[in-house]
């Protein structure tokens, strides 16, 4: 078990109807995993249940090699974690919200606390609860880096931010993981942002994982294609077949998964005629993946 | 670790803390007046022992309201960002919540100080008729007790789910009102004499609220 | 140099960031011996992933169009003419494809096309 969070057959119940079940997730050492999922998927449950905020009711969860639940305070010397909600003291001014923070985690770093003090442009004295939403989230993710952990857990961070935040924020992150083989794991809905920087996907839907794989396999894999001329009923093709849909007119759609250059030529083989490929980006390729998995299975 | 959680203690309790060490420095003090000053001699016994017992009733009011107070603000920031701040940190939720208790017992060492300060001027000061003692450091000491009997009761609510707490002190909150209103309106209801006898008189910690706070006594 | 960085194209992030590179290599935009700039600071600056940039690096290293040296960062090579004008033949042929697949998509004839492209050359040569 050498992942950086491995889940196993997780399982949670919250209310009548919110139910986690049958989670298997891995975020390998040292890469930057992207968290997605529609509003109500359960990201931030998972995330919750990953830092031991939450007990699962089945499974297993192991965070840098050991049990969660076990040993949580070990394991979160190492952790950093920035919520979707800002939780920190709203009386207490930035200065103080550092000083506060510093005392618990024993490889704080107070020059670089002070670097991004001023890379953000954060006035030290300003109250926290006072603060702008940006600002928030800025000292939140400045508290998380200061701590120079192994793990960096961020729930949905630039959520709500203009564009200026954002850039700072993600700057601020990538140059961290630049120096330090750090682990990311980050949620959002932001799918652009995620596009950039991840380099593994993970894809929730309520409550299960629908789809875990590298980044580029991801958005290559996934295709638009313009078919003409195809029988009602194919046997076994080369690619995943997620979708097909009619057009007016007599070309079809079809959404397909595990694309490759290649098997262009299997369309001649059913006597249909391939019109066009056309690349999804992350965003549009994650509407179709959840469309298709919504879909009851015909 | 126990600095930061001071720190953070201090700053939401100030205005308590100095309020009630004020109060507690004030009431053994006012509690003789009168009886201070060598020029007009020694107060009549019944007088002296009157102000002292009226006066006296005022140590557990304070008391309760410290310990309360005290409690309900250490606690408020945690319930309000649902405790997801320290849950987050590093240490056993036990250690976390035993610093809490400790930070906010250490800012109550003001008032109780002030008490007994204030207990050892009034005795100092006052001339004391002969057959009458002063107790000031029985009676600060049995303050310092209350206070923390108090701020542990509380504290103890407090830290459950904000629900529960809030459950709790509301529960406790309308038993007063509703006996209050009984008194407005004449009706014959007794329900904290039954309460009182229940919680307060039983043998423990709650029965240091009871009985009379003699300052000065035979 | 890098504004047309496009995460949604299917070239991924890596190859472009070096094809970016290799052009401004060959074309002398980058001279021998200057220093790229360090992973680090690539990554923040175009917010990618490190790992993106160590590839890119890695990949021209591997062309001959730079040298990672440990410790120091990453240096632009003498690059031979040989390389470089089959760089330059190799960005002119990716040019005339996107040309190619344009016009067929907007209906224009290859002679339309080379029709076109004579009257361009002529208009930037009077």
């Amino acid at each position: 078990m050498n992942g950086a969070i491995e889940i196993q057959q997780l399982y949670y119940r919250a209310g009548k109807t919110f139910e986690i079940k049958n989670l298997d997730l891995h975020v390998a050492r040292g890469s930057i995993y992207g968290f997605l999922g529609p509003n109500g998927s359960g990201k931030t449950t998972t995330i919750r249940l990953v830092l031991g905020l939450l007990r699962p009711l089945a499974g297993r969860v192991t965070v840098l090699g050991r049990d969660i639940l076990r040993e949580a305070p070990r394991v979160l010397e190492h952790v950093g974690y920035v919520p979707e909600q800002p939780h920190l003291d709203p009386t207490l001014t930035v200065r103080e919200t550092l000083r506060f923070q510093a005392a618990f985690y024993t490889t704080w770093d107070w020059p670089c606390a002070e670097q991004l003090i001023r890379q953000f442009e954060l006035d030290e004295r300003g109250t926290f609860g006072r603060l702008s939403k940006g600002q928030k989230g800025k000292v939140m993710t400045l508290l998380a880096l200061a701590q120079r952990p192994e793990l960096l857990v961020l729930d949905e961070p630039t959520d709500g931010l203009d564009p200026v935040v954002r850039r700072q924020m993600l700057s601020a992150l990538l140059d961290y993981v630049s120096q330090r083989q750090a682990t990311v794991f980050i949620s959002s809905h932001l799918v652009h942002e995620l596009e950039r920087i991840c380099d593994w996907i993970g894809v929730m839907d309520n409550g299960r994982l629908v789809i875990e794989l590298p980044m580029e396999r991801f958005k290559n894999g996934i295709k638009r294609l313009r078919v003409a001329g195809a029988p009602p009923g194919i046997a076994s093709p080369p690619f995943a077949l997620l979708a097909r849909e009619h057009q007016n007119g007599a070309l079809e759609t079809w959404i397909v998964r595990e694309w490759e250059p290649e098997m262009a030529e299997y369309f001649e083989t059913i006597g249909a005629s391939l019109h066009d490929v056309i690349d999804l980006d992350l965003e549009e390729g994650f509407v179709e993946l959840l469309r298709t998995f919504r879909r009851p299975r015909s | 670790m126990f600095r930061a959680i001071l720190y953070s203690q201090w700053k939401w309790s100030r205005l308590i803390v100095v309020l009630g060490t004020v109060a507690g420095f004030a009431l053994p003090i006012l509690s003789v007046q009168g009886a201070a000053g060598t020029d007009r001699g020694p107060l009549p016994v019944g007088d002296l022992l009157r102000a002292v017992q009226a006066w006296g009733t005022l140590y557990p009011v304070l008391a309760g309201v410290l310990g309360l107070l005290v409690a309900i603000v250490t606690w408020a920031p945690d319930h309000r960002g649902r405790h997801v701040h320290a849950l987050s940190l590093p240490l056993p939720r036990w250690r976390y919540v035993l610093l809490r208790f400790g930070a906010g017992a250490v800012l109550l060492a003001a008032p109780i100080l002030a008490v007994l300060v204030g207990a050892l001027l009034a005795t100092g000061s006052a001339t004391i008729p002969p057959g009458l003692q002063g107790y000031p450091l029985a009676l600060g000491v049995r303050f310092a007790l209350a206070v923390l009997v108090a701020y542990a009761v509380f504290f103890a609510v407090s830290a459950g789910t904000a629900r529960t707490a809030g459950i709790i002190l509301g529960l406790i909150g309308s038993v007063i009102l509703v006996q209050i209103l009984a008194n407005v309106a004449n009706i014959e209801l007794h329900l904290f004499d039954g309460l009182q006898i229940a919680v307060l008189n039983w043998p423990g910690p709650l029965a240091i609220f009871t009985g009379r706070w003699m300052l000065i006594d035979v | 140099m890098f504004d047309q960085l496009d995460p949604r194209s299917p070239t991924p992030l890596y190859a472009q960031i070096a094809n970016r590179l290799r052009v401004a290599i060959a074309a002398g935009e980058l001279q021998p011996t200057a220093a790229l700039p360090s992973v680090r600071q690539l990554a923040t600056k175009l917010r990618v992933n490190p790992a993106t940039v160590v590839q890119a690096y890695r990949d021209l290293e591997a062309e001959g169009f730079v040298e990672m040296r440990q410790g120091a960062g990453t240096f632009v090579r003498e690059v031979p003419p040989q390389t470089r004008a089959r760089e330059r033949a190799s960005q002119a042929a990716a040019l005339v494809r996107k040309l190619l697949a344009e016009a067929g998509r907007l209906g224009v004839s290859l002679q339309e096309l080379q029709a076109a492209i004579a009257e361009e050359i002529g208009v930037g040569t009077s």
